[in-house]
């Protein structure tokens, strides 16, 4: 044992980048080229939102909740309207809940083409990560036009919507979805279903057992791919998506087999571009006439809830997992007393953390990366040697050569070179 | 197992925990179970509910600093394999003169990093706890400040030290002012 312990070396990567919106510190122990110790450390971008909302208003909280991410920046709002409505009894009406599925899923479709060209990017295939990217540009202009930014697009307000989904959005969102469905999707399954040196990349590396995913509560396409059949949408009852036949996605569809390693979580998220196509399409067609808020002027809203007293939870599927937000109101406030909520990388970062042990330093990046905190584009890793005491800082670039290395002696044709692109979640 | 017969089932073992059961206004009405029970009986109820559920997913705690109390309230959905599931809100509560959970991370081992968050936020001691360590406030942080507390003062210009800044430590070394 304690010869052993001098050529342990433990490895921080991380807090500070400036293209994550949520730093983390990962503190790798290593033994020679395998993991044996993952801890987590965060905080470094603490915002002392909930603090800041005691001081807000109803309407005001609302847009302070959309600042939490910027790619999931519809389900926050979303998730916390839906807990202010469970709280004060309002009911939303039909044509707002339909055009909240179109948006939710029109924001699934780019995030998940987004974290499929980031792992791309990790295992050195930038060619698949530049044209995904490429593709996203469509879902993100149609986004544009209806909101009218392309992301923090406010589009909720408590109790509705603030912007209508009008006849040329119709069109130009079948559109994009005949456009990826001939274009775009054929591409995406052959290289993230039947490229056989992405498969034996990402195949056996970062693994969450099904015992693990429930022990660790991962959520989202991470539980999803370790066989846990798990959508808020669908466990819920959420909105109107019961009448859009939302059922979980689950690797076992289209491989046969579930794993649980980084290439099902992949696949998860292919399956799911379909899924939110589909549901886009039926949303649209489904879709009532009528109003899109429950009430006509904001300032009623804070007048109805200012009488208020109770508490509420919502609960939405992001494209990374659960979102789930509680608020409690006291009469005679026009904020919430207490405003508190989770968003699913915090429990999916423990899972990966438990993920990683026995991996290679290699297989860091990717695994990280397709729990979708972008952690990949890690800035430094400073490398302290126990035994010396040494130490020497590691960039982003050397850590994806190491991933890069490893891609390569399965496939010499590789030709990526490590560049610093500056991948952004971030894009305050 | 509907809403009703879960909370016929918790009633039966736990007769002191109020239990009420809400529904929302969502077009497919949903309901959910808030249970409020003592501070000694929490633990119990918890390893009742992975007895009738071992796959029940936890998902937040929600802790509160309600004036003289600290509440803490826990979410679990349970049953998802059956399709619909149920929301399970458990909330238990604690003198703040004597701010001391029982930790329920040997139940449910997910549960360990929100209470490492809710010990450094609200200052909620929780017995046995394996991993007492900071999760988000820096290491240097003063002890014994809690800055979600509603009567939390805030650190004052005494407690704030040199922080191991390259540039503070050679200033100190050098004698150098401002």
């Amino acid at each position: 044992m304690n010869n052993k312990v001098e050529y342990w070396v433990k490895i921080p990567i991380g807090p500070i980048h400036p293209a994550l919106e949520e730093p983390e510190k990962f503190i790798i122990t290593l033994d020679g080229e395998r993991i044996i110790n993952v801890d987590v450390k965060l905080g470094y971008n603490l915002r002392g939102l909930e603090w800041i909302a005691m001081r807000r208003n109803w309407i005001q909280v609302l847009y302070l909740a959309e600042r939490i991410c910027g790619i999931c920046s519809f389900s926050h709002n979303h998730t916390y309207a839906r807990a202010v409505e469970e709280m004060a009894g309002i009911k939303v009406p039909e044509r707002a809940e339909y055009i909240r599925v179109i948006i939710g899923e029109l924001e699934r479709i780019h995030s998940h083409l987004l974290n499929l060209g980031v792992v791309a990017h990790t295992i050195g295939y930038d060619t698949v990560l530049h044209l995904s990217w490429l593709a996203r540009e469509k879902v993100m202009d149609i986004l544009e036009d209806i909101g009218g930014n392309r992301v923090n697009y406010a589009g909720n307000m408590i109790g509705g919507v603030r912007r209508d989904i009008k006849e040329r959005h119709k069109r130009a969102i079948l559109d994009m979805i005949y456009y990826y469905r001939q274009e775009v999707m054929p591409k995406v399954e052959e290289v993230f279903l039947y490229d056989p040196t992405v498969e034996a990349r990402l195949r056996d590396s970062g693994v969450i057992p099904k015992r693990i995913a429930i022990e660790y509560s991962a959520q989202g396409p991470t539980a999803r791919g370790s066989g846990i059949k798990k959508d808020v949408r669908y466990n819920e009852k959420l909105g109107v998506y019961p009448d859009l036949g939302v059922k979980p996605v689950t690797p076992k569809e289209f491989t046969g087999v579930i794993k649980g390693d980084v290439f099902d979580r992949m696949v998860v998220r292919v399956g799911e571009l379909w899924q939110s196509m589909e549901i886009i399409e039926r949303a649209l067609d489904q879709m009532p006439e009528g109003k899109i808020k429950a009430f006509p002027k904001d300032n009623m809203i804070i007048f109805k809830l200012k009488k208020a007293e109770g508490e509420g939870i919502g609960r939405y599927e992001a494209p990374r997992g659960e979102v789930i937000h509680y608020v409690r109101a006291e009469p005679g406030r026009d904020g919430p007393a207490k405003w508190k909520m989770r968003e699913p990388t915090f429990p999916n970062l423990f899972a990966v953390a438990r993920a990683l042990v026995g991996e290679q330093l290699a297989d860091v990046p990717v695994a990280i990366a397709s729990i979708d905190p972008c952690l990949s584009c890690t800035d430094r890793v400073v490398v302290i040697d126990a035994e010396t005491g040494k130490m020497r800082i590691l960039t982003e670039v050397d850590l994806l050569k190491e991933s890069i290395k490893k891609t390569k002696e399965i496939n010499p044709n590789i030709k990526a070179k490590p560049e610093r692109i500056g991948i952004g979640r971030c894009v305050l | 197992m509907t809403p009703e017969e879960f909370a016929e089932r918790i009633k039966a073992k736990f007769e002191d925990a109020e239990i009420k059961i809400t529904e929302n206004k969502l077009p497919h009405p949903r309901r959910r179970i808030w249970i409020e029970v003592s501070r000694e009986k929490f633990k119990d109820l918890v390893k009742v509910l992975k007895e009738i559920d071992p796959t029940a997913q936890f998902s937040i705690i929600i802790a509160e600093d309600r004036g003289d109390k600290l509440t803490a309230k826990y979410h679990w959905e349970m049953f998802w394999e059956q399709g619909e599931s149920l929301s399970v809100v458990v909330g238990t509560s604690c003198p703040k003169d004597d701010p001391v959970l029982p930790t329920i991370s040997d139940i449910f081992p997910s549960t360990l990093p929100y209470e490492r968050e809710i010990q450094e936020f609200l200052g909620i001691k929780y017995e046995g706890i394996p991993d007492p360590r900071r999760l988000f406030l820096p290491d240097d942080f003063p002890e014994g400040i809690y800055p979600l507390r509603l009567d939390e003062t805030g650190i004052t210009p005494e407690m704030v030290k040199n922080a191991g800044h390259p540039y503070r430590v050679w200033k100190e070394k050098k004698g150098v002012k401002k």
